[in-house]
């Protein structure tokens, strides 16, 4: 539990002349869930989006694997393939059936990884004509077929724990919400993410849904993903959370393990919070 | 023979000199100017597409860099300046303006492909653009979140659905292209309009010619119109219907598109 993951440090954030985020600092450490409140417009959506800088953060840093994302010259879809998101309103992709969903991004990017191997190969081999001491060729053991063999299968496989695999070749149109933010999260899962950020999962779902994709979400805690979550269900945070922190005005609150954040809160606008929505 | 008032049309006369005129040369003009006229339709809306699509990628792209912001800058000009013109103007000036002053020669049709192509990426762009915009910002952001490039998702993602989302508005400016094309024998193109011209013959008795030309017209616009719903139709389709009905089919079709 100490390997830190995330490193957020003084995360600023404006649009325009307003401040939306005002310094916050935060270390996430490996298998941590992280469960975000605080009331709307405090920013807590706009900390999570600039995690995998969906937002560009004004100022502050994000370290992650030693690099921080908030700078302009970070590969950043790199390190984006490693960050899952799942969105309020699921994302979906409305011109691919579920199966394209699920492997496409994982489809392109290993077969532009491999065709960059191939052209490095073809450059070793044309440089090793004039060279004494041989370079060695870049190992490649996959081909493109390969890849989208490999990538359909644990696509099926993922539709099989979530128990969708009859709805592999339907259009997202005709899903429910329920089964559309399950196959969401799975295509982020198709990444093998390292950390997962959930922007209010069951926030635009039918009150009968929310268990379906709560009942998910606690699997993957289970299994020990490092998530952050943004979310209003507060029977989530208290039985998953590690930690709780409460973002308001653009500044973290409070911070606390679940037990304490809800039975003995310090902070007065999370007291008023709690009280409304308890 | 009696006279006649000034405002009296002998129909018959007319209609039995349109019909030597047409089986004398006349269909031959007007199948060369049916194909020109289509050909300049066609190939123009074809490069406008092309040209639009880039352009509206580069004018909705994020501008945080220089050579985009450039880039942007050009298109602008660019649209301005085709958007702003009459057909009729870009044409001359491409023909005897241009085309004297660098001495290109390139056939007079191959000038009209190249104007109305340039002309109708200037309004394809625009249109293209609102189309972009239509779709759904979180279908971008999905993309980018699982770590794929701008112009990666662009592609395979949001362009097919913008491009779903326009067709009726496509299909319309491929009508406008269509009409259009009826200025081109302003530089010497023998289009529809210049066949049917033809057949007024040495006694200037352009009433029925003129009225056929419209027909041609409407019916060549229903066509189009038919072409664009049914496209309509099978893309809308695309995306309901459930292909449970051959699972083996569905699953090699996604293997190829990866």
């Amino acid at each position: 539990m100490e390997e830190v993951v995330l490193k957020v440090e003084n995360l600023c954030k404006d649009f325009g002349k307003e401040k939306v985020l005002k310094g916050i600092s935060i270390d996430i450490k490996k298998a941590e869930k992280i469960v975000v409140l605080g009331p709307s417009g405090s920013g807590k959506s706009t900390f999570l989006r600039c995690l995998n800088c969906m937002e560009d953060p004004t100022s502050g840093s994000i370290i992650y694997e030693g690099e921080d994302l908030a700078n302009f010259k970070v590969d950043i879809n790199k390190h984006r393939q490693h960050i899952g998101m799942v969105f309020q309103h699921f994302n979906l992709f409305n011109n691919k059936n579920v199966i394209q969903n699920i492997m496409l991004a994982p489809v392109l990017i290993q077969t532009r990884e491999l065709r960059k191997n191939r052209r490095k190969n073809f450059f070793i081999k044309v440089s090793n004509l004039f060279r004494k001491n041989k370079k060695p060729l870049i190992e490649i053991n996959d081909t493109v077929a390969g890849i989208k063999k490999k990538n359909e299968e644990k696509a099926y496989a993922l539709l099989k724990r979530i128990g969708l695999e009859d709805k592999a070749l339907v259009y997202p149109s005709t899903l429910s919400g329920g089964q559309k933010q399950r196959i969401a999260i799975i295509r982020a899962l198709a990444m093998e993410p390292k950390v997962m950020l959930f922007d209010e999962p069951t926030s635009a779902l039918d009150p009968e849904m929310v268990g379906e994709v709560l009942e998910l979400m606690k699997d993957l805690a289970e299994e020990g993903m490092t998530m952050v979550v943004v979310t209003h269900e507060m029977g989530f945070a208290r039985e998953v959370a590690n930690r709780v922190i409460f973002i308001d005005d653009g500044v973290i609150k409070e911070e606390n393990s679940p037990k304490e954040f809800f039975s003995n809160p310090k902070d007065a606008r999370l007291k008023d919070f709690l009280s409304k929505v308890l | 023979m009696r006279y006649k008032g000034k405002n009296m049309i002998d129909w018959q006369e007319q209609w039995a000199y349109f019909v030597r005129q047409w089986t004398n040369n006349g269909y031959k003009m007007f199948l060369r100017g049916l194909s020109n006229t289509c050909k300049i339709a066609i190939l123009g809306l074809i490069i406008g597409i092309i040209l639009g699509a880039v352009i509206a990628i580069i004018r909705v792209m994020p501008k945080y860099k220089l050579i985009p912001r450039i880039l942007d800058k050009i298109s602008a000009v660019y649209v301005a300046f085709f958007r702003g013109t009459p057909i009729l103007v870009q044409l001359i000036i491409v023909h005897y303006i241009l085309k004297p002053i660098f001495g290109f020669s390139v056939s007079s049709i191959i000038e009209a492909i190249i104007v109305f192509g340039l002309n109708s990426g200037a309004y394809v762009s625009e249109i293209m653009r609102s189309g972009i915009n239509s779709v759904d910002k979180g279908q971008m952001e999905a993309g980018r979140s699982l770590g794929l490039g701008y112009w990666t998702t662009m592609v395979k993602i949001v362009l097919p659905q913008a491009i779903k989302n326009i067709i009726p508005t496509l299909g319309n400016e491929f009508i406008a292209l269509m009409k259009d094309t009826s200025v081109v024998n302003i530089i010497a193109v023998d289009d529809l309009y210049r066949a049917f011209n033809l057949m007024g013959g040495s006694k200037y008795w352009y009433i029925i010619p003129y009225l056929v030309l419209a027909i041609c017209y409407i019916v060549l616009v229903l066509i189009i119109a038919g072409l664009v719903k049914i496209i309509e139709k099978v893309m809308s389709k695309s995306d309901k219907k459930q292909e449970k009905n051959s699972k083996s089919k569905g699953f090699g079709k996604v293997s190829q598109k990866g």
